[in-house]
């Protein structure tokens, strides 16, 4: 027997040896104090909603989506989506983006967004990338 | 109402027939023939029900939530018939009717072999019944009236001959986001309604529909395969948990093995149908995204297919007789863990937990039924993983020979514990979420890089070893010449296919040696021995598919382009213009149309773009153009017509507030409605909205109408000049938010820089080199599974 639990057992702590290292490497914080998303350079899911009055463009040559977000204190950021506006996005109440905030913009890789309207529940779309 | 009494008692047979099997196990031998009978009303009872469901659906019977939430009258019959599985409660209905499907045909399976209905059945009714709890009316019912919770319904969705109602205008709500009025629906407005004399069933004439996303074929086949693997994967639990129940661990592996095999290869063809509609429909740009919703169901896969590996170990070992096999306590977990991973995934997928995280959005299920859920699985896990420390003691004392360190059994064994360290890798990724955590898509792809290489090279490996013990010198002898063919075809690859990674190389060599191994004995024994390939098959299409997946994604290239109509632009080598779009489906969809030339040949692709107004929002569908060594995967982005509109200068004012213009203070006063508009907006009739606006400056002030008509899809907009005031305003927009205008003086000519109009596509345009090669290898896969399934099959008939 003693083979297999020589085998089995290295191969099962070197993967997981190296999954909690890249865990505690890659892991991503879902984060909804906008205040503190900004004091970091990590990378973060930053939750918060769309400012609908700035309005958000979309610069088709550099391939840029840009729109503000803010959370619940009043917080605003500027985020910058290299893609298109995600599906669902205009009618977004809840946005989830992730990225990490650099000089003065929030670089987002993904955005998520979830659109519970009061009258209607909608699914959510995210616009992936693989 | 009378779906849910048919469930109840579905419910009720359920049990009886768990209680009888239980009894028949103890000793009683009459109560078998009872336990049979209630089985199968019971079936038949789930399936009537179902049948309801299915005619309420395609009747259009809205009195029910789930009919209305997810359908309506726009949709073909097919789609009507697949909304069925739409939402939650619709999703459980079709796992609980295949399970019962399942269970059919095992009760008639076992009941063939020995002593084994009683304790399989009793187990499988156990399951059966807490999946018909979970719709019962306490849960998640899919026969709830519409009135029992109050909901909003879209003012258009009612029977309009009820408009004039007066007591309606109590339930009414304006939404000015969406410019839509809704009905709030609940047991106060029924109550009304019955007091009025009215038919409540005739209230609610149309549903909400479909997500636009559901509206094509896969939405039809993917999730009833997907969910007869879940079914299935009931059975080696059941068969696990009847061994332990009678303590006796050598006959239920040949009898499970069948059933894990068909199981998990449907399965897999479920999983990988879910990427290939992600790939060709959805979008999303590759056809895996490690997605909760798919990783959720990839887990128990990885633990059913390492379940097989050691299996196989067992039956091996038992046929030279060493007692109840290898691998005995091993093969029971994983059969168990199968099906508790598959209750962990519903979990997952249903219970909110992952409201942040995924794609696939599942409505938050309310407490009770999150409790439950809880609940159920906490069962399962109990029952089978504490039957197991049960049992240890004598599961221990059945200890074989060690075995040696280079025989099949070890390679085996170690092939199935690579399986698992994936699934605990993807399960700990998937489930992060939980502790408000998330991982990257690329915590997965580094991870899988070094698992799929030593999965390739044990796969070649293991069939040079024998079984027993194979000599080092023997080892060497064998396979060097496969490793010297490997080793030369990678060299071909780096030089001709660019590939330069050195994890790429890696992968690419070891699964060339899994081909090379697996084909060359695939083709000697295919001509006398075609049952035995189903292992060979299965391996090569593995190989096939980690070759298509390196091609794939490692080296796919992608660009956006903005593509001016008519002017060519150059990318990978294609001239590729935009030539215009064209409404398609009934105009409610746009195919924008490109052509593609290279060397003289021409292909064309039409990504697809269009408003739903499901979500009222933007959906894109792209186009690929599938070449014999490569995919052109070219997904919409957005279409803009640039030049023949000047917004700029342009003011928003809201009601009530006014602007400064020159010396002019523009208010916008009210809106102006004629009194049958609302009516009017619902028929689909041409109307006028209207808004009041007054002007001031000095000592004028002067009122007037701007009007935005409607006729068909036709949308005009009125202007005001005023040459006391030295004023043009035209309207640009009216909404429930205000009027957007523009103003400008009338002796100035208004600045009409119009540029030359433009029409511009943008598209993200990728090459994915042998995408093919990645459903080609998941169906061999599958294929090897079935082969596999006849051959195992035959050998549980056998064995009695």
């Amino acid at each position: 027997m003693k083979n297999k639990y020589i085998i089995g057992g290295f191969i099962i702590v070197l993967f997981l040896g190296i999954m909690g290292y890249l865990f505690t490497q890659s892991n991503i914080k879902y984060e909804n104090n906008l205040a503190l998303v900004k004091s970091t350079h990590k990378t973060v899911k930053a939750t918060g909603s769309w400012v609908k009055e700035k309005k958000y463009t979309y610069d088709s040559e550099n391939n840029l989506f840009q729109f503000y977000m803010k959370d619940d204190k009043g917080e605003e950021m500027l985020v910058v989506y290299r893609g298109a506006m995600p599906n669902n996005f205009e009618s977004a109440t809840s946005v989830v983006v992730t990225g990490s905030y650099q000089d003065n913009y929030f670089y987002a890789k993904d955005i998520l967004t979830k659109c519970p309207s009061k009258y209607q529940e909608q699914p959510a779309a995210q616009s992936s990338s693989l | 109402m009378i779906g849910s009494i048919i469930l109840t008692f579905a419910l009720v047979f359920s049990i009886i027939s768990m209680i009888m099997y239980f009894l028949n196990f103890k000793g009683y031998r009459n109560t078998i023939s009872y336990a049979r009978i209630f089985y199968h009303l019971c079936s038949i009872f789930v399936i009537v029900a179902s049948t309801f469901l299915w005619y309420y659906l395609l009747t259009h019977q809205y009195q029910y939530k789930y009919v209305f939430s997810y359908s309506n009258n726009s949709l073909s019959t097919g789609l009507l018939l697949s909304s069925f599985w739409g939402g939650q409660e619709g999703s459980f209905m079709l796992w609980i009717l295949l399970t019962v499907v399942v269970g059919i045909i095992l009760q008639s399976y076992t009941s063939k072999r020995g002593d084994l209905e009683p304790r399989v059945m009793t187990i499988f009714t156990l399951a059966i019944s807490f999946l018909l709890l979970m719709v019962s009316p306490w849960f998640k019912n899919p026969f709830e009236y519409i009135w029992v919770n109050p909901i909003f319904v879209d003012l258009k969705s009612i029977n309009s001959i009820y408009l004039d109602l007066p007591f309606l205008q109590q339930f009414l709500f304006p939404d000015p986001q969406t410019n839509t009025t809704y009905v709030q629906v609940s047991s106060t407005l029924f109550a009304s309604l019955v007091q009025n004399g009215i038919d409540p069933n005739t209230f609610i004439v149309n549903g909400r529909g479909l997500n636009p996303q559901l509206l094509n074929f896969w939405m039809q086949i993917h999730p009833p395969i997907l969910f007869i693997g879940f079914a299935m994967a009931t059975v080696p639990f059941a068969f696990a948990v009847s061994a332990l129940m009678k303590n006796e661990y050598k006959d239920w592996v040949s009898q499970s093995f069948p059933w894990l095999l068909v199981g998990t290869g449907i399965l897999g063809l479920g999983i990988m149908l879910g990427g290939y509609w992600a790939y060709e429909m959805l979008g999303w740009g590759g056809y895996w995204a490690w997605d909760p919703v798919e990783n959720s169901s990839l887990i128990p896969w990885l633990i059913g297919v390492a379940a097989i590996h050691t299996m196989l170990v067992q039956k091996k070992s038992q046929s030279q007789s060493e007692g109840i096999g290898r691998y005995a306590k091993t093969n029971l977990i994983l059969s168990i863990l199968v099906y508790i991973l598959v209750l962990y995934s519903t979990f997952l997928t249903r219970s909110g937990v992952l409201g942040d995280a995924s794609v696939h959005s599942f409505v938050d299920p309310g407490m009770l039924a999150y409790l439950f859920l809880i609940i159920f699985i906490s069962s399962f896990t109990l029952l089978g993983l504490g039957l197991i420390v049960y049992r240890w003691k004598y599961l221990k004392s059945e200890v074989p020979q060690d075995e040696g360190l280079f025989s099949r059994e070890l390679s085996l064994f170690t092939a199935s514990v690579v399986l698992c360290a994936s699934a605990i890798i993807v399960f700990v990724g998937t489930s992060a979420p939980i502790v408000g955590r998330s991982v990257d898509i690329s915590f997965y792809n580094e991870m899988h890089v070094p698992l799929a290489i030593i999965v390739g090279l044990l796969n070649g490996l293991s069939l040079l070893l024998k079984w027993k013990t194979t000599s080092t010198q023997e080892l060497l002898s064998k396979s060097v010449i496969y490793l010297a063919i490997s080793v030369v075809v990678t060299v071909i690859i780096i030089l001709f296919g660019g590939v330069n990674d050195i994890m790429m190389i890696l992968l690419a060599f070891s699964s060339i040696f899994t081909i090379i191994v697996n084909g060359e004995i695939a083709i000697k024994i295919v001509k006398n021995n075609f049952d035995k390939l189903g292992a060979y098959v299965a391996h090569i299409g593995l190989a096939i598919f980690i070759l298509g997946v390196i091609g794939s994604s490692a080296y796919s290239n992608e660009k956006t382009l903005n593509l001016v109509k008519g002017k060519p632009t150059e990318a990978f080598g294609y001239q590729m213009v935009f030539t215009g779009y064209e409404p398609i489906e009934n105009a409610t969809k746009y195919a924008f149309n490109i052509n593609m030339n290279k060397d003289g040949k021409t292909f064309n692709a039409s990504p697809v773009m269009y408003i739903a107004e499901y979500n009222n929002s933007l959906m894109r569908e792209p186009s690929i153009v599938v070449l014999p060594t490569k995919d052109i995967y070219i997904a919409p982005l957005s279409y803009e017509q640039t030049g023949d509109h000047d917004h700029s200068g342009s003011v928003s004012i809201e009601k009530g507030k006014s602007v400064k213009y020159e010396n002019i203070t523009l208010t916008f006063e009210k809106f102006e409605m004629g009194s049958d508009v609302m009516q009017a907006m619902q028929e689909g009739r041409d109307f006028q909205l209207g808004a009041v606006l007054s002007a001031i400056s000095d000592n004028k002030n002067i009122s007037f109408i701007l009007y935005r008509k409607q006729s068909g899809d036709k949308v005009e907009f009125t202007s005001f000049e005023s040459k006391e005031l030295n004023l043009r305003v035209e309207l640009l927009n009216l909404s429930a938010q205000g009027v957007e205008l523009s103003l400008s003086k009338l002796d100035e000519p208004k600045e009409t820089v119009k540029k030359e109009a433009e029409e511009v596509l943008v598209v993200n345009a990728s090459i994915k080199p042998f995408v093919s090669l990645v459903w080609i290898g998941v169906l061999v896969v599958v294929i090897g599974f079935f082969i596999a399934f006849s051959k195992r099959l035959k050998e549980s008939q056998l064995s009695n």
